[in-house]
């Protein structure tokens, strides 16, 4: 992944969560001009950086999304939740983009099509919200658009050579696909070029460029807007040629192409007697199944036309079927028949898949030069439609809708004065449940030959005129599908012009003039990180090289200097190292962040109020402490939703405020962070809890009596207690607090769990600010040098062998009143010799914390303190539970860091 | 140089881009009759397909390169 990329996706993500943040703020402030131009920035921004790179799909959803903006923040669109819903759903979805981005996984058709979904979603908002009534005027030139995709005219305007190359194409399996595309009138600017575009479509077979509107005079013309549609013919998948369009998905239309509508005869349709007894001929030897004789048959007809009748052409088509292996012998009957009346054979109606399911019908009645023939497909289809029985229930359904057809065909030709008497006629048929009337209407109005003749004109001028003559004839059409256009673009085009980009370009300068930040990569600091780890321990071999210049070649000076010079090197390590800590710092608001969201989000799903405090978000840790927080909180949160919270109802009937509080606050105690989440729901029931653990065998009967409230409350860290049965009838808790103890322990860190019945809970996580280095004890046994770490650690403590009670052969000893087990660290250790006690009999004992109980070891003697750098064991050693890691000293030895949780 | 105008005739070589179209269109303005000659032009911004199609330009020489031709026949069919 190349640097600028990997930068673009850093800030994405940024963006999206600023995003995410802001939305969450302007619930709470709707009217906030300032946020909803902050809000409106960053996802201009974002918008824009995405334009750098080949994302079509995010900046679709992301444009959309700006113009949303741009309209809420010049209050032609009111905030609202759905508003919020949609933009966050939209966020999500770049989210996931950005996901798929940084694994190079190519966008799948599914994420260009939720794209354009999503996009689509957002500007319904900007239209429903600001122009209802473009949706109904839209609508209204829709009923006649769907049958004028008359693909088979498209298809007469291919020459006959491609045609028949496509066609051969096909026969080996190839699928054939149809793309009209209908650029947007800004494309140039935006640096397209469609016919580039067109003939770079995959199996690319033929392009044909049409004018979309009658040409103006050259003086009035504008030579960079674009009026022109192109057509395609490829040979491929249609998912192919969408992924191929995928930048311009709403412009265009595709559909497959049945191989069996390429054989449309074309030429002078000069004809005679002659074809007459050839058809005749022809038909004979079809019945007879004599295709060779029929093929001899069309060869010498075919010598003796001229290659430019439509005869010739029908002919050559028939060569090519009867080459076939097996020759289709209906579609031979039809060409056949055809020569007598000149007509193409009706190859039955197209399979129509549009890619985008778009919405912008009104574009596709701009079909070019087939108006004529659109209509008469138009008309029969309604015709048959009349004819059909009447005793359907959904006869007034029928009959309005052929309505709806019929006075679109009419206001599409200007006929509007005809209008009149088809509502008369409708109605009638609609009183007396009787289709008939309205047929006849339509047989008055549109007489079958009338409505038939234009279309061989068509079919004539398709192979021969220019279509700009074509769209003079029918200027009534175009002007219908301006108007429905027009309000589009009436929208769209102060959003998207030049204001906002002004406006904000502004801003954006004066942002890049001061980077306060600098964005580095983790690697680049865990390497310094190791670096410096790697420093401390070569320091600290510099007072055992003192010792060793004094102790063994007796230079005191030179042993005095070194110590010096470590005492400076020391400091300046000290130093290096507090500041590479600090860069790995991160505020605790990285991860509280998406609370607000996640609050908001489950609460509503549940129907619960809940306000969310968060308090504390500077407070800073490792980068590694903070991360492993993100699960664990969000599972207490939601666990604290899902169960803590009452519904409004009863918490009202409780006396307390309708909307519960959650409050998460996070601070520094010495070198720990706290973190405390407290509710105010309705607490744990300690007794149900007990009850339950006692049920389930976790405790006996003599602690269920004997555990206070809080320490019942605590049962549900362990593990087994966390099912859902348990949860369901008790007051909540309990789903996985296991798994969120061991994530927190993970990193060295507790937590404690407070709860009162009816008043509420508070959750209490404790973590160290960085695990970079570890504090550990040094202590010696058996000759040996073990470390334990100091938060591990409660006190060191000499005890005299008389005060060391056996009890049932577990040493034991009192302290302060509390009896604390011994253990023998050699014994734990599987050493043989037995712990050594000092010139007074006492033996030394590391007490030691072990989840909330105590231990104390037994061990020969304490030692320094020291800062390591704890490595994991790893490869065969990594099974030895008993240590949690070694550790590399000054003088080259290796120190053992004991696991004081396997100890008891 | 990708446009070559002479008296009435224009001849486009190798590529004409989008930028030359606004050039073609001044160029065309009180022409009448003007022919084009394609036979060495690979590809053409439809920018200036445009322009030639709306001043009803005669093409004298119809490109090799396929995809131009083809699609230029498509538009210009009444001087094939």
């Amino acid at each position: 992944m190349n640097e600028l990329l990997a930068q673009f996706l850093s800030e994405a993500r940024d963006a999206l969560e600023g995003i995410g943040g802001k939305l969450m703020e302007l619930e709470n402030a709707p009217d906030d001009q300032e946020l909803m131009t902050q809000l409106f920035r960053t996802v201009h921004t974002l918008k824009g950086n995405s334009g750098l790179f080949d994302f079509p799909e995010m900046s679709r959803v992301l444009h959309a999304g700006e113009d949303l903006m741009d309209a809420v923040r010049h209050g032609d669109v009111q905030y609202s939740q759905d508003l919020a819903d949609r933009l966050l759903d939209a966020m999500d979805f770049v989210s996931a983009l950005c996901d798929g981005i940084e694994k190079e996984a190519p966008v799948s058709p599914e994420m260009a099509n939720e794209a354009v979904r999503q996009a689509k979603a957002l500007r319904a908002l900007i239209r429903t919200t600001a122009e209802p009534e473009v949706a109904a005027l839209s609508d209204a030139p829709a009923a006649p658009a769907s049958p004028a995709l008359p693909l088979a005219q498209w298809l007469a305007r291919v020459p006959e050579a491609i045609r028949m190359e496509a066609w051969e194409q096909a026969q080996h399996g190839s699928p054939l696909v149809w793309v009209h595309y209908v650029p947007s009138e800004e494309c140039f600017y935006q640096g397209d070029d469609p016919l580039h575009q067109a003939n770079q479509t995959p199996g690319w077979l033929w392009t044909g460029m049409a004018a979309r509107a009658p040409w103006p005079a050259l003086p009035e013309m504008d030579a960079y807007r674009c009026m022109l549609d192109f057509d395609v013919l490829a040979a491929a998948e249609q998912a192919e040629v969408a992924t191929h369009y995928r930048y311009v998905p709403d412009q265009i239309q595709t559909m497959v192409v049945p191989p069996q509508w390429l054989l449309i005869p074309q030429g002078d349709p000069n004809g005679g007697p002659v074809y007459d007894d050839f058809v005749e001929d022809a038909l004979g030897l079809l019945d007879s199944g004599d295709l060779a004789g029929l093929g001899r048959a069309v060869d010498t007809m075919l010598d003796l036309s001229s290659a430019a009748l439509w005869l010739s052409s029908a002919l050559r088509w028939m060569q090519r079927l009867l080459v076939m292996p097996a020759p289709d012998t209906q579609a031979l009957r039809r060409l056949v028949e055809s020569l007598q009346t000149l007509q193409v054979p009706a190859w039955s109606e197209p399979v129509v898949v549009t890619v985008a399911a778009s919405s912008a019908s009104a574009k596709s009645v701009q079909t070019g030069n087939v108006h004529a023939i659109a209509l008469k497909n138009v008309i029969d289809v309604q015709r048959e439609v009349l004819s059909l029985p009447d005793d359907a229930a959904w006869l007034p359904g029928r009959i309005k809708a052929a309505v709806a057809s019929l006075s679109g065909c009419l206001r599409a030709f200007s006929r509007h004065g005809e209008l009149e008497g088809l509502n008369t006629a409708a109605e009638q048929a609609l009183a007396n449940k009787s289709a008939v009337g309205l047929a006849q209407w339509l047989d008055a109005a549109f007489p079958d030959d009338a409505a038939s003749e234009p279309s061989s004109s068509a079919s004539a001028t398709i192979a021969s005129a220019a279509p700009a003559a074509e769209w003079v004839s029918v200027p009534a059409t175009v002007a219908v599908s301006n108007t429905a256009t027009e309000p589009e673009l009436a929208i769209k085009e102060p959003l998207d012009a030049d204001a906002p980009e002004a406006d904000v370009k502004f801003g954006r300068r004066s942002e890049d003039a001061t980077p306060k930040s600098l964005k580095v990569d983790q690697v680049k600091i865990d390497r310094l990180m190791n670096l410096i780890g790697e420093m401390v321990v070569a320091k600290n071999a510099m007072p055992y090289l003192a010792n060793r210049a004094e102790a063994v070649f007796g230079v005191r000076e030179l042993s005095r200097e070194i110590k010096a010079q470590y005492a400076t090197i020391n400091r300046i390590s000290e130093e290096m190292q507090d500041a590479i800590m600090q860069i790995r710092m991160m505020p605790v608001s990285f991860v509280f962040q998406r609370f607000p969201r996640l609050v908001r989000d489950i609460s509503r799903r549940l129907g619960k109020q809940v306000n969310l405090e968060l308090e504390g978000q500077d407070t800073a840790a490792d980068k590694n402490i903070i991360e492993s927080l993100g699960d664990p909180l969000v599972h207490i949160v939601r666990n604290s939703l899902d169960h803590g919270f009452e519904m409004p109802e009863v918490r009202q009937a409780a006396g307390k405020p309708v909307a519960g509080t959650l409050r998460i606050a996070a601070r520094q105690e010495a070198d720990r962070v706290v973190i405390e989440i407290s509710d105010d729901g309705k607490g744990i029931d300690a007794h149900a809890v007990k009850v339950k653990a006692y049920q389930k065998g976790l405790i006996d009967e003599a602690a269920m009596d004997r555990l206070t409230d809080q320490e019942a409350v605590n049962l549900v860290f362990i593990p087994g207690f966390s099912t859902s049965d348990v949860v369901s009838d008790l007051s909540g808790r309990g789903v996985g607090m296991d798994v969120v103890r061991t994530a927190i322990e993970q990193v060295h860190g507790s937590i404690v769990l407070e709860s009162v019945k009816g008043e509420g809970t508070r959750i209490r996580l404790s973590l160290p600010l960085s695990m970079a280095v570890t504090n550990v004890m040094t202590v010696e046994s058996n000759q040996q040098m073990f470390g334990i770490p100091m938060d591990a650690v409660v006190e060191t403590v000499r005890v005299p062998r008389s005060a060391v009670r056996t009890i049932k052969q577990r040493k034991a000893t009192v302290l302060r009143g509390r009896v604390v087990p011994l253990r023998d660290l050699n014994t734990v250790l599987g050493l043989a010799a037995p712990p050594l006690t000092n010139d007074s009999d006492e033996y030394a004992v590391l007490v030691v914390r072990v989840g909330d109980a105590q231990l104390g070891l037994l061990v020969d003697d304490f030692h320094e303190t020291a800062d390591i750098i704890l490595k994991p064991l790893s490869g065969v050693l990594a099974g030895l539970r008993a240590y949690s890691g070694s550790a590399l000293m000054g003088d080259g030895t290796v120190l053992m860091v004991l696991n004081t949780k396997e100890m008891l | 140089m990708a446009i070559e105008y002479r008296d009435n005739e224009v001849v486009f070589s190798d590529i004409v881009g989008v930028e030359d179209a606004e050039v073609l269109l001044a160029w065309l303005q009180g022409r009448e009759g003007v022919q084009a000659d394609f036979a060495v032009c690979t590809h053409m911004h439809p920018a200036n397909v445009q322009v030639l199609m709306a001043a009803q330009v005669r093409i004298a020489q119809w490109p090799v390169a396929v995809p131009l031709d083809v699609a230029l026949r498509s538009a210009f069919s009444t001087g094939s």
